[in-house]
């Protein structure tokens, strides 16, 4: 059997590009070292019957995906909350930000009066700014020295965009994109509640503090594709966390895709700097004069590839990328004893109240320390997919911020794993009254360990921070954004190029694209 | 004419540089031109006073670089006093008793390099090409009025044409460079060419002068190019001392404005202006003076230019909430010691030929990328830095003029000093501050403490006490992305314009602000001229 194209990971992307790819009549193969296929989004057996997925955001789904792919049977639900903050204290109170704006101000309220009036025009106004992002989310981005015809009419249909958010919006938009979230959320609101919960979305998978200019963009990342009056909740799919990749793989197959788990591709072979295949790690070659990798950039450029075959500059920019994964995630199994569940964990729950601590908890991550008061949300999937766990029983995912993957004369082990769940026990156990007692099953993993398990360089989900200088035209690296990377027949269709982490098949889609383009 | 009832073209409030400047220029167009100084000196943060007998000090501002040759050219500044002594080198002492010096021979700064990395040496070479290129980049923005990117008016149109053809000369390589420096942080962006941390500690500090930054903050590698934009006699990234301190080059532009028929006044601070209707016709002075003329120009920062000088009510509600957001957050204290020799910088070892050379030079207090970062950690959560970084000069080594024979005057720049500090500044606090800066630098060099005849220090508050610099902010608001080009100071106001008709900004609250530069001065005179 021979094949068109080898797609490098059964994850949403490598998945979205083979099943585009077939439906065209390419002949595809799917290597996923992994077992199963999803990628990040499928769900870690931890315990006997306990199952999770690491994010409580599946990511957003794009009309041009979705048309693309022509997606029907997908059930999505709309998230009734963006989230939550547990505000602690004798009755335990929860600030919850409800996607519908009323009932948000209603609740913001009790805490400010001002802030509670400002709500809503301002969770519309970031609404439509990352209705801006949506659209250059679905094109390749735009460079300075873009000069095809058809990229210059889709920009110029971002542009028209833009302006017509009107001179206050476009204005503003321009502004706030590279400012501080802490900057953003001080002009806005007094309350520090609400800031802490609107500044810890804006920190999501990055290695950042909200002081750090740029994260207002990373807050309007995660809110593209959000139901209105959302700031970051987007819809999930009813069949399961991963229910994309399980329905796109469906497609693919039906198109005459194949997908192979359980392997792992050890090289992407080239010879006369072209593509001509890949070797699994069983020593078997597969031939295919295209190779799409969702791979990170680091592993698919500087593992995969021989860097003979690459230009040392290109090279550099490559190992320039900044991946900083800095997120761990602490896996409870929790008892049906546990009272109040359905409350405490309706929606993911933020246990920071104050942005101060934020920033202290980034600072460490700075000196390759992990925080000595770690952000922590709290996010149930069982209240969403209640076949993960054992009837009754709850699974509880803590997302811990910040534990760098690279610590200072330090290597993470199985006593500092041991020691960060303890901390992330005792931290929640000191918010939500009842849940330690009810904790059956715990597990931790490290950077290393999504690392190890999900085959992503330095445990970063993002495969790429999402800073400002890692977005776009700068996406993988400068000048690379078209994702036909030097080697031909190579190309990176995964989180590590536009749009990056949370589009559903969003680069996938692109690269695709590209390689229908190219052919 | 009584003296209460002068009639000008033009009143231009505040004698800082950018006012000097502005003043000039329209003098030089014919303009009867008046400028109101409050203080007995002109300057504004570019003064110098004799602080003890004998002993002569850059007060505030002591380095300089940035100011615009064009103005320099225009205003014919030599002519007029100015004259820069280039300021020879950086030394770096090192924790570990060594040191590591920048020279103003790159040949020499490469072979010092070197001793510490030769790949940094190698890199060196290239980094400064880059930078040269950047600044050559950059040139074209700081000489244009930034046009507005939410307007469709026929200028802002072709003002944003000329940028992004501008960007697109550049060639795809450059401008990807560019957009980098616009976005990464100092420390992240010399990681990509540097492996020496103290090295990397030294060049990012350039990235957070003035600047409520740290080295790993996105924003300051802007800052850094920002430093690296100046340019003496066509060479950028030189630095260098005005003979007779900046006040110097302040009394060279007033100068150069009184020989195009200014008139200069001190000891007149401006009350408020007088506005009838929508029109500003005038100033009323502390004293009750009122002068009058059609342009009254502002080059006080913007929060004392649309709130202080003039009823906020009179302004649109936008611009009034633009301005209370506009960040300010002066971060930086100074110290200024009368020495009664020379300090002995132990990194130096003594050597005598090594020593007098490096003297005459700046001393960088930046051991380690982590050192600066936990400076600002300190000021993060509102105090000072316990352990600052400093950038120290000694003018009176190339300026005897400065100091009695055989003593010194010693400039030390401090960050952090919050202006927020917690609880506020008080006697008490400025006094541990500077014993604090002063411990700090007796570890680099033990003999400055028994050499210290007079200690001025100056914390943000100082300094907006004296100079009127809002939260003590050297560069009259952040160097912020989001604080930048057509968003300096206020989206929509960022063409020296204001509601007020006859009403102008100037103050490096405007484009492209900051730095004794002079291109806010400038920049707002030709569009006054154009539209008068």
């Amino acid at each position: 059997m021979t094949y068109d194209v080898v797609v490098i990971g059964a994850g949403p992307n490598g998945l979205t590009t083979a099943a585009l790819l077939a439906k065209k009549g390419r002949r595809v193969l799917v290597v996923e070292r992994a077992d199963e296929i999803g990628g990040h989004t499928r769900a870690v057996e931890f315990a006997s019957g306990f199952r999770a997925p690491i994010t409580d955001d599946a990511g957003w789904l794009s009309p041009s995906v979705t048309k693309a792919l022509g997606l029907r049977d997908l059930k999505a639900v709309a998230p009734s909350a963006s989230m939550s903050v547990a505000q602690g204290g004798a009755d335990s109170d929860f600030l919850v930000l409800s996607t519908n704006p009323r009932t948000a101000a209603d609740n913001i309220r009790k805490l400010s009066a001002r802030d509670a009036s400002r709500w809503p025009a301002f969770v519309e106004r970031m609404n439509r700014f990352a209705s801006v992002l949506a659209d250059l989310y679905q094109l390749v981005p735009p460079d300075i020295d873009t000069t095809s015809i058809g990229e210059l009419a889709s920009l110029a249909g971002v542009a028209r965009k833009l302006r017509g958010l009107g001179r206050d919006d476009m204005t503003e938009f321009l502004r706030v994109m590279p400012m501080p979230v802490q900057d953003l959320v001080d002009d806005m609101f007094e309350n520090e509640t609400l800031r802490s919960a609107l500044a810890s979305a804006a920190l999501r998978d990055i290695r950042q503090g909200p002081r750090s200019a740029g994260t207002t963009f990373n807050l309007l990342h995660y809110m593209v594709g959000a139901p209105r009056g959302s700031v970051r909740a987007r819809n999930w799919f009813a069949d399961g966390p991963d229910a994309f990749a399980t329905t796109v793989a469906g497609i693919a197959r039906q198109h005459g895709a194949e997908i192979r788990t359980g392997a792992a591709v050890d090289a992407i072979t080239v010879a006369d700097y072209r593509v001509s295949g890949v070797r699994l790690s069983d020593g078997s070659e597969i031939a295919a004069s295209v190779v799409v990798s969702t791979a990170d950039p680091k592993r698919t450029l500087l593992d995969l590839v021989d860097t003979v075959w690459l230009d040392p500059e290109f090279t550099l920019a490559v190992s320039n990328i900044k991946l900083r994964g800095a997120t761990a995630y602490v896996l409870f199994g929790v008892s049906s004893q546990m009272e109040d569940a359905e409350r405490t964990f309706a929606t993911p729950v933020s246990l920071t109240t104050d942005s101060v601590s934020l920033e202290k908890a980034a600072d460490a991550a700075k000196y390759g320390e992990v925080s000595n008061e770690p952000h922590v949300e709290l996010f149930c999937p069982t209240m969403r997919w209640p076949q993960l766990a054992p009837a009754g029983s709850h699974v509880v995912v803590a997302r811990v911020q910040f534990a760098p993957y690279a610590l200072k004369n330090a290597e993470w082990n199985d006593d500092r794993a041991c020691a960060l769940m303890n901390q992330v026990s005792a931290r929640i156990a000191a918010v939500i009254p009842g849940f330690e007692e009810s904790v059956v099953h715990r597990a931790v993993l490290t950077p290393r360990d999504v690392e190890s398990k999900f085959g992503l360089t330095e445990g970063a989900v993002t495969q790429g921070e999402l800073t400002l200088d890692q977005i776009l035209f700068m996406r993988p690296v400068p000048s690379w954004g078209h994702y036909r990377m030097p080697v031909d027949g190579l190309l990176l269709g995964g989180a590590g190029a536009h749009p990056g982490p949370g589009v559903l098949g969003g680069a996938g889609y692109l690269a695709a694209r590209a390689v229908l383009r190219g052919s | 004419m009584s003296p209460a009832t002068q009639r000008y073209d033009a009143i231009i409030i505040g004698g800082g540089h950018n006012g000097l400047v502005a003043a000039a220029y329209l003098a030089k167009a014919g303009k009867k031109t008046l400028v109101l100084e409050r203080r007995h000196v002109l300057g504004g943060a570019a003064v110098t006073e004799e602080m003890h007998p004998g002993f002569k000090f850059s007060v505030f501002s002591y380095v300089v670089s940035l100011l615009r040759p064009e103005i320099i050219r225009d205003l014919d500044l030599p002519a007029h006093g100015l004259q820069i002594l280039p300021l020879e080198s950086t030394v770096t002492p090192l924790d570990n008793g060594d040191y590591l010096a920048g020279w103003a021979d790159p040949d020499e700064t490469r072979r010092e390099y070197y001793r510490h990395s030769p790949a940094d040496a190698e890199a060196a070479i290239r980094f400064g090409h880059l930078m040269h290129h950047m600044a050559m980049a950059v040139k074209p923005i700081l000489g244009m009025v930034p046009p507005d990117p939410a307007s469709l008016s026929p200028a802002d149109l072709k003002g944003l044409l000329k940028l992004g053809k501008h960007f697109r000369s550049l060639g795809a390589d450059k401008f990807h460079e560019l957009y980098k420096l616009m976005t990464m942080s100092s420390a992240d962006y010399l990681d990509e060419w540097y492996e020496f941390d103290p090295l990397k500690a030294t060049k990012s500090a350039s990235g957070i002068i003035g600047t409520f930054l740290g080295p790993r903050s996105p924003g300051s590698a802007y800052v850094l190019l920002h430093h690296y934009m100046g340019e003496i006699d066509g060479a950028f990234r030189a630095w260098g001392f005005q003979k007779g301190g900046t006040g110097a080059i302040s009394n060279s532009i007033a100068n150069a404005a009184r020989a195009f028929g200014a008139e200069i006044r001190t000891e007149a601070g401006v009350e408020h202006v007088i506005v009838r209707g929508e029109t500003a016709t005038g100033v009323v002075l502390a004293n009750g003076d009122e002068i009058y003329a059609p342009l009254v120009v502002s080059s006080l920062d913007p929060r004392l230019t649309f709130t202080r000088l003039i009823n906020p009510t009179l302004l649109p509600d936008d611009l009034v909430e633009g301005v209370r957001r506009y960040k300010f957050r002066g971060s930086s204290g100074k110290v200024n010691l009368a020495l009664d020799g020379l300090p002995d910088f132990t990194c130096l070892k003594g050597d005598r030929e090594l020593t007098l050379r490096a003297l005459r030079g700046a001393f960088s207090i930046s051991p380690s990328v982590e050192y600066l970062e936990r400076a600002y950690d300190d000021a993060k959560y509102g105090q000072f830095s316990r352990h600052p970084y400093m950038d120290i000069v000694i003018p009176s080594m190339i300026d005897p003029g400065m100091a009695p024979p055989g003593k010194h005057v010693m400039s030390i720049f401090v960050q952090y000093a919050p202006h927020n500090v917690t609880d506020g500044w008080n006697d008490a606090k400025r006094e541990a501050f500077g014993n604090a800066v002063i411990k700090t630098l007796s570890r680099y060099a033990p003999n400055i403490e028994s050499l210290i005849l007079h200690k001025q220090v100056l914390t943000p508050h100082d300094i907006e006490r004296i100079t009127g610099l809002s939260e003590g902010n050297i560069f009259q608001g952040e160097l912020a992305l989001h604080q930048l080009f057509f968003l300096r100071p206020v989206p929509e106001w960022a063409k020296y314009r204001t509601p007020l008709h006859g009403y102008w900004q100037c103050g490096a609250g405007t484009h492209p602000g900051g730095g004794i530069m002079g291109a806010s001065g400038r920049l707002a005179a030709q569009e006054i001229l154009r539209a008068s």
